[in-house]
Formats: C-alpha cells, structure tokens, sequence
C-alpha cells in the first residue's frame, strides 16, 4: 500500500470520490468568491475596476476608495452600530438569562402560559411590529437616537429560550447547596448558576451582536440625521438605486466601504466557528 | 419574619404559604421575568394589537384619525400594485425556497463526509449568512453589473440582470440564495450529524450503494429537518425586504418589488400608516397560512 492509499483510508476516501472531493472543494472556493471580489475591488483604483479584464488581484494596490468612502461620515456610522449592537446585545442577554432561569427552575402560576405565547410570538415575522413602532415612535417623537434604534430589540425570545433550555438540564445540587447557605434567589443566581452558563451566554451573545450588527428595516425607518445612522444603513445610500455615491465614483469606495462592514461579522464567525454553528442549529435563527 | 398581627403581616404570610400544583411559589419569579416580559409585552404583543388597530384607521401621522373600517383592506385588494407584490413575492418563494433547500442539502452531505478541507468548506458555505443585507445587495450589484460585472464576463453575456422587468427578480434571486443558503446548510448538518453511523454503514455492508443508503436511509430519517428547512425559508422569503431595497428599491417598473418593499415604498414613506398596516396584517395571514399547511403537512408524513 503507497503512502497515497494510506492517505485516502485513514479519511475514509475511495479513489472514486476524488472527483467529487474536487468538485465540492471548488464549489466552496466559487462560494466564497465573492467576499474576494469585493475586498480585492477594494484596492484597485477606478480604471482597474470599470474595465472588462477580470483580475482576481489588484495589479497596483491603492487606498484611494477606502480615503473616498470616508468622505461620508463612516466612521461615525461604524461607531453607531457597534455601541448600538453592544448596548442592545448586552441587555437582551442578561434579561434572557434572568428570564430563561425563572421560566426554568422557579416555581410560580402562570409559568406555562407565559412559555407558551413566547413560542407562539416566533411565528410572528418580525415585521407585522415594524409599522405600528413606527407610528407611536413618531407619535411621541423617540427618534434619532440611540435609544429609539435599540428599543424593539431588548426583549429578544431566542435569548430566553437557549436560557431555558441550558438551565432545564443543568443540576439543581450547587444551587441548593447555597441556598442552605441563606443565599437569595437573586444571590443563587448571580453567584451560582450564571456563572455557569457561559455555553449559552457565548451562543446567545454571538447570535444577537451580529443580528443588531447587520439590523437593516427599523434602523432605516426611525433615523433621518446623517449622523445617526447605522453602518448598513448608511453603506445602503451607496446602492446605485438609492444615492447617488456609485453613480459618481464607480463602486470601489461601495466596496470598501462594505468590506469595514462586514469584517466584524467575519472575524466572529471564523474565530468562534464551532459555537457559532451549534447556536444557529440549536435555535434555527440567523446572525 | 415572625407572624404579624397587623392586615399586612397576615397577607403576607399568607403569600409566603402559598402553594400552586402542592408545591411553594417562587414570588421571586416574577421580579426574575418582569425585565424581559413589560419590553416584550410592549414592543411585541402591544405592537401587534395596535397594528391591528391602525390598520382599521386612516392614520397618517399627522392630522386627526378616523375609524374607516375595512377601507383599507378592500383599497388593498383592489390596487393592482398589492396584487403584483404577492405575486413577485410568491416567485421570489418559488425560486429561492427549492434552490436554498435543495443546494444546502447536496453541500451539507458533502461536508459531512469530512474529507480533507471540510473544515474550510463548512465555513465558506455558512459565510455569507452571517453579513448584512447591505453586503449582499451592493457585492451583487457589482457582480451583476450589465457592462462591467464579473458574472457577465465569464458567461460572455451581457444580460441586464438588474436593470430589465424581466431579469430583475432573478438577480435578486441569486443574491438571496447566497445570502440564505447557510441557514439550510447548517440545519441540515445538524441533521445528518444526528443521524447514526452505524446504520449507514450496517446498510453498506449488506450491500446497497451510495445511492440507496441515501434515497433509502438518509432522505426519509432527514424528513423532520428537510420540512423544517422549507418551512423556514418559505417565511423568511415571505418577508424579503432588505436585498430588494439595495439591489433594485423595487425597480424597473416594481419588477422586483416585494410586500415588505411595497409596504415601505407606498405605505411608510407616504405616511400611509393604515394602509401599511392592513397589508402586513394580510401578509401575516398568507405566512400563517403557509405554517399551519406544513404544520399538517408534517403530520400527516409522520404517521405513514
């Protein structure tokens, strides 16, 4: 046996799979294709990019869009998003994990009922709340802040659910333990069983920071000052149907100025891959 | 605490010994909920009952309300446009659902093979779902540009993909399989994780083929997920928004527009907010629809 066959066994390979090992293998390099397309625009200058030669590398290598882009005020649009995303992230974690803990271990009438219509608001879509926000955030002016962009989104149910689940399967000694102790409930929680939750506080952290990361529909509606908005948001007035940006300067700056926009999503998702999968699987939502 | 002689004292002794289903209540609970339940209560079951009430208005932000009734339901059913975004939604659906489906599928079993590189492909297929809207729409308006776009030049084509009545919701269209893919992708590896080693290879062993181990064996033990995944993907299709507005904001013509997209462009951004709201109400009903129908749909399979 050759080293080649031993290489092929020990992965549970047949000669007969390699073209479809190269087949699939090529399929995720097309996939991924265009992330490369766009950070290698990023860099060519204009007559590198409106040009019909296909270069996967930029022959000469330019900072000029990513200067252009930050003509519009980008920075403040990434500044936005990230403390909106922080701030909104945080809180919906925390009040999943003080909810997920009541719902799983305390005892108290009306328990089921409230379990029960939070998953009955999942089959609600998201959007059937978008119009009626709309009008009493108007109605009495909450706009253009930080505050009327993360309002809706602190009560997220994901968060509550991967909590409880955590907590349905997590012994109960350690926490009876403290309170023989005298601990409060409060205590026991803060103290002992958070704590311990760190697999769901990782999953529901990761899902919820991109999904405040990339919101798009009630950022777009409730701010109208330049300054506030968020970075896709702002990123959108470079779609050639929207503003006039790409019209201008060809899509080089778009492309750069997406490229900023979606490294901190990347850059979470390839360094925690594996958790990342498993929250998306175990809840079937999107980041 | 020691037993109080006052009304107050007695009342919460009383609490203190309060039992439910034989066992003491946590009072406790409720502080531990009321976080997220008032938000919750407020920004999402309030929302709705107040949509529901708008959607019988003519609110339009300024200026005084009136109870119209079903005004606003039957102008939506009698405007040609609503008609349309349906309708574009619905072949939105009928591209985008099978294609993520069946695509997410075939890489998922391919991934779970684990051979070399599976690590790389696991993570380029999922990629994208991860990045916003505004990435996909604006990486893809440059990809399916007519004179200049990568997509063009190596098929040698110069389709208008995003700028003619006809090719528009197909562009918008690949864009969304891109962008959706790695939700289905991930199910499905999931699935097939959970499905036992040894009974595909027990089935190897007496004989069947690749082939049959997975029409056989691993399509029907996958059912349960499979019809998770369309029903998933058939809501968020549904609700298509975000790739239309960057990629074509509806046009030409409202070729590509959407509900949502229709909602937004005709509704919100005119201030007609009853209006707006009798849509996504109608909207809602269909996704209702959809998921009671694969609900049965689900069932009845399991019992054959």
């Amino acid at each position: 046996m050759n080293t080649f066959q031993r290489f092929l066994k020990a992965r549970k390979m047949r000669w007969s799979d390699i073209p479809l090992w190269v087949f699939g293998m090529l399929l995720a390099v097309m996939w991924c294709a265009p992330f490369v397309w766009m950070v290698s625009t990023s860099f060519k200058p204009f007559k590198d990019i409106m040009t019909r030669n296909v270069e996967w590398f930029p022959r000469t290598v330019t900072l000029e869009n990513y200067i252009k882009v930050f003509e519009q005020p980008v920075a403040r649009w990434m500044l936005n998003s990230l403390i909106v995303a922080l701030i909104a992230t945080t809180i919906s974690v925390m009040l999943g994990a003080l909810a997920g803990y009541a719902l799983a271990r305390l005892h108290f009438p009306g328990r089921g009922i409230l379990f029960g219509l939070l998953l009955a608001s999942l089959m609600i879509p998201g959007e059937m709340t978008i119009v009626p926000l709309y009008v009493a955030f108007l109605k009495i002016k909450l706009t253009d802040s930080y505050l009327a962009i993360i309002l809706p989104f602190i009560a997220n149910v994901f968060s509550v659910y991967i909590f409880r689940q955590f907590f349905l399967g997590l012994p109960k000694e350690l926490e009876e333990a403290a309170a023989i102790d005298g601990a409060s409930r409060f205590g026991i929680f803060w103290r002992v069983a958070f704590p311990l939750a760190r697999s769901p506080t990782v999953a529901s952290t990761i899902l919820l920071f991109t999904s405040n990361w990339n919101a798009f529909l009630w950022p777009l509606l409730i701010v109208f000052d330049e300054e506030m908005k968020t970075m896709p948001v702002g990123m959108s007035e470079f779609a050639p149907g929207i503003g006039a940006h790409t019209q201008l300067v060809g899509f080089g700056p778009a492309m750069a100025g997406i490229t900023l926009l979606s490294l901190p999503s990347l850059l979470i998702f390839i360094l925690l891959q594996r958790r990342f999968i498993e929250g998306v699987s175990r809840t079937g939502i999107k980041g | 605490m020691t037993p109080d002689s006052t009304m107050l004292g007695k009342i919460l002794d009383r609490l203190r010994k309060a039992r439910w289903q034989g066992r003491p209540i946590n009072w406790s609970g409720y502080a531990f909920i009321a976080p997220f339940f008032v938000p919750f209560f407020i920004f999402t079951v309030g929302a709705i009952l107040f949509g529901v009430y708008v959607s019988f208005t003519d609110w339009r932000i300024v200026g005084q309300t009136q109870w119209i009734g079903f005004k606003n339901y039957s102008d939506a059913f009698a405007d040609p446009m609503v008609l349309k975004a349906f309708w574009n939604t619905l072949r939105y659906g009928l591209v985008i659902v099978p294609s993520v489906t069946i695509l997410g599928f075939i890489f998922a079993v391919f991934v779970n093979q684990k051979w070399p590189g599976y690590v790389f492909a696991r993570f380029a297929f999922y990629a994208p779902n991860v990045v916003s809207a505004t990435v996909i729409g604006l990486v893809w308006v440059w990809m399916l540009d007519t004179q200049y776009g990568i997509v063009n030049q190596y098929l040698g084509i110069t389709i208008p993909w995003l700028t003619s009545t006809q090719w528009a919701y197909l562009g918008v269209s690949l864009a969304s399989i891109w962008w959706d893919l790695g939700l289905a992708f991930v199910l499905f590896l999931a699935g097939l994780q959970e499905i036992d080693s040894e009974v595909r290879e027990a089935a190897i062993v007496d004989g069947a083929n690749r082939l049959q181990v997975m029409l056989r064996i691993i399509l029907p033990m996958m059912r349960p997920t499979i019809s998770m995944v369309i029903t998933l993907q058939l809501i968020s299709t549904m609700r298509i928004f975000s790739q239309i507005y960057v990629m074509t904001n509806g046009n030409p013509a409202g070729a590509s527009t959407s509900v949502i997209h229709y909602i937004f462009t005709n509704g919100i951004q005119k201030f007609k907010m009853g209006y707006s709201s009798a849509i996504s109400l109608m909207l809602f009903g269909v996704i209702l629809l959809v998921t009671i129908i694969q609900l049965r749909f689900v069932k009845e399979n399991s019992y054959q």
